[in-house]
């Protein structure tokens, strides 16, 4: 009897661990990226609209870099008024590349791993096409970044 | 003759131990799954919420009012929170100053997020 028992009362627990397991999956196969485990998603986010925020120009050629969906180029400018070339290069799967560029030299080169597959494209809001809409799609298929980016003024009226 | 065992009390003592342990436990893992689905959610509710303010931030000061009160911007990503309702209310501050509030709603109204953007009446509309 003793032993009835406590199986029951062990069945219970196993059973609803298993069922607040199957909702855990659940939410995560509904749910894209979980951007609080993937720290770099945000990070590569902040510093891509940093750098559409301070563009002046997106240059169709860059060395040896072209504008393509996974690559973009973007002269910028830097708070001590300076201006830099900054490629953002998404081509290698599960990887985010920021290289810039002053006066032909390379002065960073950041990686990001374990991201989604980024893509960008031209983006026009009102007629006016200097935006960029940045997406993002997980290893499962589903969007997880869905980001539209505009410059601000830069001093200009 | 006495058998050697555990006494009401000491079983009663444990089982009261073991359910406070089971239960926290479980309380601990829902909270926790719960807390991570509303992260996520917000996460995407926001990405909207700012495509939505970029758009607004562009269009002609002088047509902000008579523009849709829902989201213009495209919403796919808001897939997972489906239903969801968006709303926009443009306010006047000033003569030249507007402020636009952007809403999402979702889960029948229980979870929210909002966005505040003030415009002011600068003219041209070139960033470059």
């Amino acid at each position: 009897m003793e032993v009835v028992v406590s199986l029951a009362l062990f069945g219970i627990f196993i059973f609803i661990i298993a069922q607040l397991t199957a909702q855990m999956f659940g939410y995560e196969r509904r749910l894209p990226v979980n951007f609080m485990s993937h720290p770099q998603v945000g990070a590569v986010l902040s510093r891509l609209r940093r750098d559409v925020f301070d563009s002046t120009s997106y240059p169709d050629n860059f060395e040896i870099y072209t504008q393509t969906p996974q690559t973009l180029i973007l002269d910028v400018v830097l708070p001590t008024g300076y201006q830099e070339t900054v490629v953002w290069d998404f081509k290698t799967k599960g990887e985010a590349h920021r290289k810039a560029f002053s006066v032909g030299n390379m002065t960073s080169d950041w990686i990001a791993r374990g991201v989604p597959d980024f893509s960008i494209k031209d983006f026009e809001i009102e007629e006016h096409p200097d935006s960029v809409r940045v997406q993002a799609i997980d290893s499962k298929g589903r969007l997880s970044v869905d980001q539209i980016y505009q410059p601000r003024r830069h001093g200009q009226t | 003759m006495r058998e050697r065992g555990f006494t009401l009390i000491e079983v009663l003592v444990a089982l009261v131990i073991l359910t406070i342990v089971v239960t926290t436990s479980l309380a601990v893992f829902t909270e926790r799954t719960r807390r991570l689905q509303q992260a996520t959610e917000t996460i995407l509710a926001y990405q909207s919420l700012s495509n939505e303010a970029e758009i607004r931030r562009r269009i002609d000061f002088q047509q902000l009012d008579t523009a849709s009160t829902t989201f213009i911007s495209d919403t796919k990503i808001l897939g997972p929170l489906t239903p969801y309702q968006t709303y926009v209310t443009v306010e006047d501050e000033a003569p030249d100053l507007k402020n636009v509030t952007m809403v999402i709603r979702w889960r029948g109204g229980q979870r929210s997020a909002r966005l505040a953007l003030t415009r002011a009446d600068t003219g041209g509309s070139n960033l470059w």
